[in-house]
C-alpha cells in the first residue's frame, strides 16, 4: 500500500481535485470555464459525500477485520507498509495510519465538508470556494492520518492556506485584519513547534529501513514514539522541557489557549460560515491531536512535570472564556469564546492523567466537533437572514423562523451540556476523572459550566422566546422593511444532520468511545505509567 | 592552444557559449556585401557588410542568441555531469562532474538573466516616424543592435569565465577566470549609464571589486613565494606538509578569502553589494545574487576545502569564518528589516544567505566533522547554490516585471500585486517563504541540510550527562552556535520575508492597470516557482541531491 491505501485516497483525492477545480477553470476559455463553473459545486460536494462514505464504510465494514478496541499501544490501522520515500536522503517518507485517536477526526472531518458546503451551497464564487473547502479537507486529513512528522508539518502549515483565503475573500467586515492576525499568529506558533520537531529529528537513532541516507535520521513518528518509550528521545532533561514548551506553544495556540487565544474571535466572526465551521469542528482539535500524539506521547515526563502548568491554562481558558461569553453581545463572538472554554475542558481532562479524563478529552474533541459546527452554522443562517449577529436586536425567533430557533436551542443545549446530548458525556467523565485527581478543586471547573448555562439560557430567552407582541416580536433595524424569512432548505438539511449526531451521540456514545477509553487506559499505561515511576523514584 | 577532439567535446557547454559568441559578432553584420575578383568584372556575395539585412540586423537576435547559446550550454553541462570522467586539459583545467554541476548552475542562472533581459533592456523598434530618412533609421537601428550586442556579449563571458573557472585546477587560472566573469559584470551593473544611480552602481561597484581582486591577487602572489606552484595539488602537498602555520600561506590564504568575500558578499567586504543590487536593473541584481555568489563560494571551497584544509597541526581558518558567519548573517538579517527597497532588501538577505552557508565553510574547516559530515555540508552548500537559483532569481524576475513598468524602486510598489496579478503574487510569496525556509520548499531543505551537518559536526561534543540545556549548551563545541544562529536567523528573516506576502495580499494596489505582458519573463517565473516547490519534496528533490552528490564526489 503505497499512495493507493484508503488512507492516502482520502487524503489525495480532495486535495488534488480541489486544486483542479480551483485552477481549471481559470485557464479553460470562457464558454467552457462558464459551464464549469456551475458546476463546481455538484461536483464538490459528490467527492466529499462519496469519500465520507468511503470513511464511514471503513469504519463499519471493517468492523470484522479491524477490531478497533484490539490495536494496541503504537499500532495503527491501514498502516502503510513498506517506506514510500518523499526524500530519502533526509528520512521524509510517506506513512500514513490511524488509530482510535485520529478516526473519529478523520471521520468528523469527512462529515463536515459536505454539510459546511451545503449550508453555503450558495456561497459568491462557489468554484473557488468550494474547491477550497475540497483543498482543505485534504489537508485536515492530512494532519490526522500522516505517521511522518515533516508530512505532518507540512499539512499543518497547508490548513492554513484555504482557511486564508477562505476569510479573506469571503469574510465580513475586518476580514483582512482577521485573516492577518489568524496568519501571523498560527504561522509563528508552528514555526516554533518545527524548531522543537528539529530538535526530536536530531536526536532520533539511526533505523535501517527509515533513516535518511545522508543525515542518518529520520522524521518517522512511530519509530520516534517507541524510541522515546523504550531509551528517552532526548537525553538532557532540560533540553526535553524546552521542546515540550516548544510544542506546548505550537499546540496551544491552534487549540487556542488562553493567553494566545485572541486570533479565534476575530478570525470566527469574520470567517465565512462554512469557514467557521470547519475553524471550529476541526482545525481547533489539531492543536490537542497533535499535543496528545506529539508532546505527551514522546516526553510523559515533561508533560507530569508540567501538569500545574496545563491545569492552569485549561482552567484559565474555562473560566475566562465563559466569563468573557457572558459580556458578549454578538452571536459568533459568543461562540468562539464558549469554544476557547471548551477547549479548555480538553487540557483538564489532559491535566487528570487518568483513563477517564483522556477518554473524556478525546469524546470532548468529537462532541465540540459536532456540536461548535451546528452553533457556527445557525449563526451563519441568522446573519444570513436577519443581517446581523447582534444577540439583543432580536426578539422572538421562534415566532419568525422555527427551524433555526429549532436548530438554535438544540445546538445551545448541547453546548451546555445537557444529559442525553454529546457534550455532556464528555463534560461528565472530564469532572469525574478531575474528582479522581484533584479532588474537591472539581467545584471550580464544575461550577464554571454554571456561567456556561447561564449565558446561553439568557440569550435564549432574549432571541428566541421573549418577544413584547407575540405576533410580531421584535426585528433587527437591518431587516429593513424585508419579512423575516425561516433558512433555506439547504441551511435547514446540513443543521439537521448535525442536530441528529448531536443526539445520537448523546445517546448511543459507546459508537467512540469504547475504542476512545482502551485507548486512552493503553496510552497511560504504555506511556505514562512508566514515566510516573520514574519520577516518583528520582523525587 | 589547440584542443583535440575529444578535448573540445568535453568542453561542450564552453563551445557552445563561445559559439554564441561568435554568432551574437558575426550575425549582425551579415549584408549583402559583394567582393569584386581582381582584374575581372565578376563580383560575388560575401555577405560581410553593406547593408545589413533586415532579419540578421533586427535588433532583437543577440537576446535570443545569448539565451538560446547559454540555455544550450545549461543542458549540456547537464548531460556532462554523470559522465565527466576527469580528462584534465592544457594542465589547468579538468573536467569533472563537480565542475560541470555548477556550470550548470551558472549558465542556468545567465540564461534567464539574458531571457530577462531581452524585456529589462529591450530593443526599441525604430519607426519611420522616429527618423528623418531612411539612412537614420538604419543608423539608429544599428546602434540600438550594437547596444544589444554588447548587453549579450557580456552576458555570455560572465557565463563563460564562471563556467572555466568552475573546472580549473590552478589557482592562477581560477583567478584570471574570475576576473573575466568579474570584469564583464562589473559592465553589466553599470550597463544602464542613462541614470545617475546606474552609473554610480556600476563605478562603486567596480573600484571596490577591483581592490578586492588585487588584494586577492597579491595573497596568491604570496601563496606563490610560499609553495613555489599554484597547481591546487602542489598547494595542498605544501599545506599538508606544514607543522605551523607559515605566516605567509596563513596571510595568502586570509588576503584570498578577503577577493572571494567580496564576491559572495560576506561582511564586512558586502557594504558594495545593496548600492550595486539597487542601482543596477532587476536581471543583473539576480545574477549578481546568485551566479556571482556561486562563483564566489566555488573559489572559496577550491582554497578553503580544496587546498587549505585544516589538518590536524594547522586548524587556522575556520574560527575566523564561524565569526565573519555570525555577523554576515546578523548583519544582514537586520539590515534587511528595515530596507525600504526591495532590491535592496533582496540584497541584504543575499548577504544572509552568504552568512549560512559560510557557517557551513566553518564547519567544514573545524576538524570535528568525519568524511561523511563533511561531504553532507559540502552537499548542503552546493544544493543551496543551485536551489537559490530558482528562489532567489525568481524574486529578482517579479521586480523585473514591476521595472519595466517603471515601479518596484519602494517596498510599497508591492502594495496589493495578489489583485493585480494573482499568479505573479502568489510566485513571489513562494520565493519569500522558499528564501525564509519554510518546508517542504527548497529553501528549507538546503538549510535543513546545513543545520544537519553543524549539528551533526558538533552534538557529540556536548556532555551527555549535562542536567539542563544551559549546561550543556556550555558544553558544546562553540560551533554549535553556528546552527543556532542560523535557527535564529531564520526567524529573524521571516519578518521581513512575510511583510512582502502582506503587503501583495493586503494593501490596496496604487494602480489597477495590470502588469506588463513579457510572456517569457512570466514563463520564467512560473517554472522557477513550480522548481522551487518541486526541488524540495519528492522524486525530483532526491534527483537534485543525487546530482549533488555526484558533484562533490568528484570535488
Amino acid at each position: 500500500m503505497s499512495f493507493t491505501g484508503p488512507l492516502s485516497i482520502i487524503t489525495l483525492v480532495p486535495l488534488l481535485s480541489g486544486l483542479i477545480l480551483l485552477v481549471l477553470p481559470n485557464v479553460l476559455p470562457s464558454d467552457i470555464s462558464m459551464r464549469m463553473k456551475a458546476s463546481v459545486r455538484n461536483v464538490a460536494i459528490g467527492l466529499s459525500s462519496a469519500i465520507f462514505l468511503l470513511t464511514t464504510l471503513i469504519f463499519v465494514g471493517t468492523i470484522g477485520q479491524i477490531d478497533w478496541l484490539s490495536i494496541g499501544m503504537g499500532d495503527y490501522v491501514l498502516e502503510t507498509e513498506d517506506p514510500v520515500w518523499l526524500i530519502e536522503s533526509i528520512g521524509v517518507t510517506w506513512h500514513l495510519g490511524t488509530d482510535a485517536l485520529s478516526f473519529p477526526m478523520i471521520w468528523l472531518t469527512t462529515l463536515l465538508i459536505p454539510i459546511s458546503m451545503l449550508v453555503q451551497w450558495d456561497a459568491e464564487d462557489g468554484h473557488s470556494f468550494h474547491s477550497l473547502l475540497l483543498i482543505m479537507e485534504g489537508a485536515l486529513i492530512g494532519v490526522f492520518v500522516s505517521l511522518d512528522l515533516f508530512v505532518f508539518y507540512i499539512f499543518w502549515e497547508l490548513t492554513l492556506v484555504p482557511m486564508f483565503f477562505l476569510i479573506m475573500i469571503w469574510g465580513g467586515e475586518d476580514r483582512k485584519y482577521a485573516s492577518m492576525k489568524f496568519f501571523i499568529y498560527t504561522f509563528t506558533a508552528s514555526v516554533l513547534m518545527l524548531v522543537g520537531i528539529l530538535v526530536m529529528y536530531f536526536n532520533t537513532v539511526a533505523d535501517p529501513n527509515y533513516a535518511g541516507t545522508l543525515t542518518g535520521h529520520h522524521f518517522n513518528l512511530v519509530l520516534m514514539t517507541e524510541q522515546s518509550r523504550v531509551d528517552g528521545l532526548i537525553n538532557s532533561e532540560g533540553l526535553r522541557h524546552f521542546v515540550w514548551l516548544l510544542l506546548l506553544i505550537g499546540f496551544a495556540t491552534k487549540m487556542p489557549s488562553v493567553p494566545v487565544h485572541t486570533w479565534l474571535p476575530d478570525a470566527h466572526v469574520q470567517a465565512p460560515t462554512a469557514g467557521s465551521m470547519l475553524l471550529a469542528g476541526v482545525m481547533l482539535k489539531m492543536g490537542a491531536y497533535g499535543f496528545l500524539r506529539i508532546a505527551v506521547a514522546m516526553f510523559p515526563e515533561s508533560t507530569l512535570t508540567f501538569v500545574p502548568l496545563l491545569v492552569f491554562l485549561g482552567m484559565a481558558s474555562l473560566v475566562y472564556g465563559a466569563v468573557v461569553c457572558l459580556g458578549q453581545t454578538n452571536l459568533k463572538r459568543m461562540v468562539a469564546y464558549s469554544s476557547v472554554s471548551h477547549m479548555g475542558l480538553i487540557f483538564l481532562g489532559i491535566a487528570t492523567m487518568q483513563p477517564l479524563g483522556f477518554a473524556g478529552a478525546l469524546f470532548m474533541m468529537f462532541a465540540h466537533g459536532i456540536i461548535s459546527p451546528l452553533l457556527f452554522a445557525v449563526a451563519g443562517s441568522f446573519k444570513h437572514h436577519y443581517h446581523t449577529l447582534e444577540i439583543g436586536s432580536m426578539r422572538g425567533i421562534a415566532h419568525h423562523s422555527p427551524f433555526l430557533a429549532g436548530h438554535m436551542m438544540l445546538g445551545w443545549m448541547g453546548s451546555l451540556g445537557l444529559p442525553l446530548l454529546a457534550g455532556f458525556v464528555a463534560e461528565v467523565a472530564i469532572m469525574i476523572a478531575f474528582w479522581m485527581t484533584f479532588g474537591w478543586w472539581v467545584l471550580l471547573p464544575a461550577l464554571t459550566l454554571i456561567f456556561t448555562a447561564l449565558y446561553y439560557l439568557t440569550s435564549m430567552q432574549k432571541m428566541i422566546f421573549e418577544s413584547d407582541d407575540p405576533h410580531i416580536g421584535k426585528l433587527p433595524d437591518t431587516m429593513h422593511d424585508e419579512e423575516p424569512r425561516d433558512v433555506t432548505w439547504h441551511e435547514n438539511a446540513g443543521m439537521f444532520v448535525l442536530g441528529v449526531l448531536t443526539i445520537l451521540f448523546g445517546i448511543l456514545p459507546f459508537i467512540f468511545w469504547d475504542m476512545m477509553s482502551v485507548w486512552s487506559t493503553e496510552f497511560i499505561q504504555t506511556y505514562l505509567v512508566h514515566a510516573m515511576n520514574m519520577l516518583e523514584a528520582s523525587p | 592552444m589547440i584542443l583535440s577532439s575529444s578535448e573540445a567535446a568535453a568542453m561542450a557547454p564552453e563551445m557552445a557559449i563561445m559559439a554564441g559568441i561568435l554568432f551574437a559578432i558575426l550575425v549582425p553584420n551579415l549584408g549583402d556585401a559583394k567582393a569584386r575578383i581582381p582584374l575581372t568584372s565578376f563580383k560575388f556575395p560575401i555577405l560581410w557588410g553593406g547593408t545589413r539585412f533586415e532579419i540578421t540586423s533586427d535588433p532583437r537576435a543577440p537576446g535570443i542568441i545569448s539565451t538560446v547559446s547559454l540555455a544550450v550550454a545549461c543542458i549540456l553541462s547537464l548531460y556532462a555531469i554523470e559522465s565527466s570522467d576527469g580528462k584534465t586539459i592544457s594542465g589547468v583545467m579538468e573536467i569533472t562532474g563537480f565542475g560541470r554541476f555548477m556550470s550548470m548552475v551558472f549558465t542556468a542562472a545567465l540564461a534567464i538573466t539574458a531571457a530577462a533581459s531581452i524585456y529589462r533592456i529591450p530593443s526599441t523598434k525604430i519607426t519611420v516616424d522616429d527618423a528623418k530618412d531612411a539612412d537614420e533609421r538604419t543608423t539608429l537601428s544599428l546602434m540600438d543592435n550594437r547596444r544589444q550586442v554588447d548587453l549579450h556579449i557580456l552576458l555570455m563571458m560572465v557565463a563563460l569565465g564562471m563556467s572555466l573557472m568552475a573546472l580549473s585546477t590552478n589557482l592562477f587560472f581560477l583567478i584570471v577566470c574570475l576576473e573575466l566573469a568579474s570584469m564583464a559584470s562589473y559592465v553589466l551593473v553599470g550597463f544602464h549609464k542613462e541614470s545617475r544611480i546606474g552609473g554610480e552602481a556600476g563605478v562603486k561597484y567596480f573600484i571596490v571589486g577591483s581592490i578586492a581582486s588585487a588584494t586577492g591577487i597579491y595573497g596568491m602572489s604570496l601563496l606563490y613565494l610560499w609553495a613555489g606552484s599554484l597547481d591546487f595539488a602542489g598547494l595542498s602537498a605544501s599545506w599538508a606538509a606544514m607543522d605551523t602555520l607559515d605566516p605567509l600561506a596563513g596571510i595568502g590564504v586570509g588576503l584570498m578569502l578577503v577577493a572571494f568575500g567580496f564576491k559572495v558578499s560576506a561582511a564586512p567586504f558586502h557594504l558594495a553589494a545593496p548600492d550595486a543590487y539597487s542601482g543596477t536593473n532587476a536581471p543583473i541584481a539576480g545574477m549578481l545574487a546568485t551566479a556571482s555568489k556561486a562563483m564566489g563560494f566555488v573559489a572559496m571551497m577550491r582554497v578553503l576545502v580544496g587546498f587549505a584544509a585544516p589538518n590536524e597541526a594547522v586548524t587556522a581558518w575556520a574560527p575566523a569564518l564561524g565569526v565573519l558567519a555570525i555577523i554576515t548573517m546578523t548583519w544582514g538579517n537586520l539590515a534587511a528589516l528595515s530596507s525600504e527597497n526591495p532590491k535592496r532588501m533582496l540584497a541584504y538577505s543575499s548577504v544572509a544567505h552568504a552568512g549560512y552557508m559560510l557557517a557551513a565553510l566553518a564547519a567544514l574547516g573545524s576538524g570535528l566533522a568525519d568524511s561523511n559530515t563533511q561531504d553532507l555540508l559540502q552537499m548542503a552548500i552546493v544544493f543551496h547554490l543551485s536551489v537559490l537559483v530558482l528562489f532567489k532569481m525568481g524574486a529578482f524576475l517579479v521586480l523585473t516585471l514591476l521595472e519595466i513598468e517603471g515601479t518596484g524602486k519602494s517596498i510599497s510598489d508591492m502594495n496589493g500585486l495578489a489583485r493585480r496579478d494573482p499568479i505573479v503574487a502568489s510566485s513571489m510569496f513562494v520565493f519569500m517563504l522558499s528564501l525564509a525556509g519554510i518546508p517542504p520548499l527548497s529553501g528549507f531543505l538546503s538549510k535543513f541540510l546545513m543545520i544537519n551537518g553543524l549539528v551533526t559536526t558538533t552534538t557529540d561534543t556536548g556532555a551527555a550527562t549535562a542536567a539542563n540545556a544551559m549546561s550543556w549548551l556550555q558544553s558544546v563545541d562553540p560551533y554549535f552556535l553556528l546552527a543556532l544562529a542560523i535557527v535564529l536567523n531564520s526567524a529573524l528573516s521571516l519578518f521581513y520575508y512575510l511583510r512582502i506576502g502582506l503587503l501583495m495580499f493586503f494593501e490596496e494596489p496604487v494602480t489597477d492597470s495590470p502588469l506588463p505582458k513579457a510572456p517569457l519573463l512570466r514563463v520564467a517565473i512560473l517554472v522557477s516557482m513550480v522548481l522551487t516547490v518541486l526541488f524540495g519534496l519528492g522524486p525530483a528533490s532526491e534527483w537534485l541531491l543525487s546530482l549533488v552528490e555526484t558533484a562533490i564526489s568528484t570535488f
